[in-house]
């Protein structure tokens, strides 16, 4: 690997909270191990499978999540494996409570640093409770608030796993401060990510300050929202289109697209520049810009609403963004190759450089490294 | 600092942000929570959203109307610890007086869109001219490469959520896309890798002596966590989408309905051992049958029914709490009403209190990442518009005060308006009945 993180050393013990955290990690340089068990990490478990290729090499978030990586598989009862592994190491990622690691204190190196991501964290009431992708956003107001009104709350994205990523990526930051400061400073020290924590960072909308200052005890609202008009998903001929208007020049485009498109004069009306004013209208809004929008494709919409200065974007599906011309122009898209040899495209760098950071390779087989480490 | 005092671990670093609503603020208020200098550029003629979206309780009083833009909560959310600098970048003198300070910097940062950010004249080789070894780190929606199609589209908030398909895996399958309809991922997400790009940037730095440019296009960095339904397509021609609140690898898992009026249970019992803690408590109200994984994954909705149907008896905190107890994940689908009376949530100190200039003291959110020896502080809340810009264009650019008298005067700069305008929050009596740790108002 290279990368400006090249010769930190990282052991991840985690599953799907940090793996994202790790796969980042791996590409910026870090030699990142997952440490597995015999049966292999439980993001070997999960669904969707490649067919052609057997397990535990066959879980897609395996191959996508542990690029990069290395695997090493120490047996439970090996202590002395898992003692010489973990003293390599300047970075342990951990899902468990200090109570239930499988990794004593004792083995780890005074200049190790612990990264932990936890369900609620290490402290409070609920420390102890158990989590996942849907409960940390239970726990963080805006599930209630997602969904249509006359059916039950849904989580954001559910299959993305966002709460597990967003808890992922902030354990990576708080690893690299730690890191630093390790540095600078020389001091050693623990990170702490709480799930639920992640989740209310997205969430500030159903927020304790937001409520505070308007006392407004949030619904579900469907897919639009009452921060602006026009403000969430339209109907279009094929599907739907976003469109979200807050600035007042995207207001006075869009007023002037209705106006052109469907006669509408009313609409262009001075009064209606006032935001507040849209918002106490917005059934009437809602249904002048429907009357534009029923009329065009998402894609049709999309380029003419942005050649307008809108912030209109299509509701796009896994098959439309692998044709999406901007991506395959900017050349976005990679490859991993699976265990059976077959390429298959994956996401390209999470961000783009001047510099050569970004480098990885495909996911390891269970235990492809474990001689390197442990024997 | 005194000796017991460590040092935070982006003490000394200096950033300059131009930043609106969500993506580049919160990545710098995670800086400044952990001891960078975040220098928040701001404009008059074309204001951060925050500064528009003015506060609920002031509507009705003109005699506050002055100070509006200096009250949303969301001032605080995203900006808290940070100085704001009044300064028309669109003015020569602005412009010039915004490179002096840019030139002092460490870190430059900023989620203009990229043709915005080069009209002005700040893409990466402008600044680079005057602060070579910079750390340029900038999010605009689409990349800065001027060639690509959609460069000059406009990234707008949660419009980025649906362009990723997160819209259309939001809902229930038989209903219409529920959209995000109050959350922005994309933003925050987009943030979190701009820290770790920032982070990273600085390592290069500090190692090579070479500074970077990073360029965080939001729609790519927030598909990079769709990687395993954008490989299935590949192999498979596979379109996901969504599926309510169930889960790919096992079933139950989703939100149920509680005793009362909208009280909601939100469980995940995917695996052998969670169903058994599930079916010990729920006995004879859930068919035997589901004790095959097989069929629970199968039969989901009866499945789903049939808990719903048995999770109604119980008031919601009881069920979690037994749930939890045998070690089964739920929660109760909180309402912004139940997080004010969460007692985990406000243990942990989520909700921090700090000065406020304007309206002496605020709330908001507390930092996702927690050090245990270089904790984070806040040394403010949201700054006023423009409180800190004679300090900062002093002590960075080297100005004298007739010199920043003049720009003012040319309006190429602004300090706070009404400076002595200061005022409560309506909540500012009863906040420390909610927040562990706050003065009550009255002692004050």
């Amino acid at each position: 690997m290279v990368g400006p993180y090249e010769g930190v050393t990282v052991v991840d013990t985690t599953g799907l909270t940090g793996a994202y955290a790790t796969r980042l990690f791996a590409g910026l340089g870090a030699e990142v191990i997952h440490l597995e068990p015999p049966q292999g990490s439980a993001l070997r478990r999960l669904t969707p499978f490649v067919e052609s290729v057997d397990p535990p090499e066959n879980s897609l978030w395996w191959n996508y999540l542990a690029m990069g990586t290395r695997s090493v598989v120490i047996e439970p009862e090996d202590t002395e494996s898992l003692e010489r592994l973990i003293s390599q190491a300047d970075v342990v990622f951990e899902d468990q409570l200090p109570e239930h690691s499988g990794i004593p204190p004792e083995i780890i190196g005074s200049s190790t640093i612990r990264t932990r991501i936890l369900p609620f964290g290490l402290t409070g009431p609920k420390r102890g409770w158990k989590s996942s992708n849907l409960v940390a956003w239970a726990g963080s107001g805006i599930l209630y608030t997602t969904g249509f009104v006359d059916r039950p709350p849904v989580a954001p994205a559910a299959p993305v796993q966002l709460a597990c990523h967003a808890a992922g990526a902030s354990a990576l930051v708080g690893t690299l401060l730690a890191l630093r400061s390790r540095r600078l400073s020389g001091v050693v020290q623990n990170v702490e990510i709480s799930m639920q924590e992640a989740a209310l960072t997205i969430a500030p909308e159903t927020g304790v300050p937001m409520l505070l200052d308007d006392r407004v005890h949030r619904e579900r609202t469907g897919n639009r929202r009452d921060l602006g008009r026009p403000f969430g998903l339209y109907p279009c001929s094929d599907g739907f289109v976003s469109i979200i208007v807050l600035m007042p020049r995207h207001w006075v485009a869009m007023a002037q697209w209705v106006a052109e498109v469907t006669g509408n004069e009313s609409i262009t009306e001075p009064v209606f520049e006032e935001n507040a004013v849209r918002i106490e209208a917005k059934d009437l809004i809602d249904e002048w810009v429907e009357e534009l929008t029923r009329q065009g494709t998402r894609l049709e919409l999309f380029q003419e609403g942005q050649r307008r200065g809108i912030p209109i974007t299509p509701v796009n599906t896994v098959d439309a963004l692998v044709d999406d011309p901007h991506l395959e122009a900017a050349d976005y898209w990679s490859s991993t190759e699976l265990h059976d040899g077959q390429t298959v495209t994956v996401p390209g760098a999470p961000f783009r450089t001047n510099a050569q950071w970004w480098s990885t390779s495909r996911a390891p087989f269970l235990g492809e490294h474990t001689e390197l480490y442990v024997s | 600092m005194t000796a017991s005092e460590k040092q935070l671990p982006l003490s000394g670093i200096k950033v300059f942000e131009l930043g609106i609503a969500i993506a580049s603020p919160f990545c710098g208020k995670l800086m400044a929570h952990f001891g960078a200098d975040v220098i928040k550029i701001e404009s008059r003629t074309s204001p951060d959203v925050v500064r528009l979206l003015g506060s609920a309780w002031l509507k009705d009083r003109e005699d506050l109307a002055p100070i509006a833009s200096d009250t949303s909560p969301y001032v605080s959310e995203m900006n808290a610890s940070k100085r704001s600098v009044g300064l028309e970048l669109k003015t020569e003198q602005g412009k010039a007086a915004a490179m002096q300070i840019l030139a002092e910097c460490d870190v430059f940062l900023a989620n203009f869109g990229a043709r915005a950010l080069a009209d002005l004249g700040f893409d990466y080789a402008s600044v680079k001219a005057v602060n070579p070894d910079i750390v340029y780190v900038q999010l605009p929606g689409f990349g800065s490469d001027p060639n690509m199609p959609y460069y000059p589209f406009v990234a707008w908030g949660p419009n980025q959520a649906p362009l990723v398909g997160m819209d259309d895996f939001t809902g229930h399958s038989d209903d219409p896309p529920a959209g995000i309809a109050t959350v922005a991922p994309p933003d925050y997400m987009s943030a979190l890798h701009a820290a770790i790009a920032t982070l990273t940037g600085l390592e290069q730095r500090d190692l090579t002596g070479e500074g970077v440019h990073v360029d965080i296009s939001q729609f790519e960095t927030t598909l990079a966590l769709l990687g395993p339904f954008v490989m299935d397509y590949d192999l498979t021609g596979t379109i996901p989408s969504r599926m309510g609140n169930r889960s790919m690898w096992g079933a139950p898992q989703g939100v149920y309905p509680c005793f009362g009026i909208e009280n909601w249970i939100a469980i995940s019992a995917t695996d052998d051992e969670d169903w058994d803690a599930l079916r010990g408590l729920a006995g004879n109200a859930i068919d035997d049958v589901f004790d095959d994984a097989t069929r629970r994954i199968e039969q989901q909705d009866l499945l789903d029914e049939q808990i719903a149907s048995w999770t109604i008896k119980y008031q919601v905190d009881d069920l979690v709490d037994r749930l939890q107890t045998l070690g089964v994940a739920a929660h109760a689908v909180s309402s912004n009403e139940d997080l004010l009376h969460d007692t985990h949530v406000m243990s942990r100190g989520w909700y921090q209190v700090a000065a406020s200039k304007r309206l002496g003291r605020d709330v908001f959110s507390n930092c996702l990442v927690r050090l245990d020896q270089t904790p984070g502080r806040w040394t403010h809340a949201g700054p006023s518009m423009g409180q800190h810009t004679r300090e900062v264009l002093q002590s960075y650019a080297g100005l004298s005060d007739a010199q920043i008298d003049e720009l003012i005067d040319v309006e190429a700069a602004f300090e706070s308006i009404a400076p002595d305008m200061v005022t409560t929050r309506p909540w500012d009596d009863w906040i420390h009945i909610f927040i562990p740790g706050v003065d009550d108002a009255r002692d004050l």
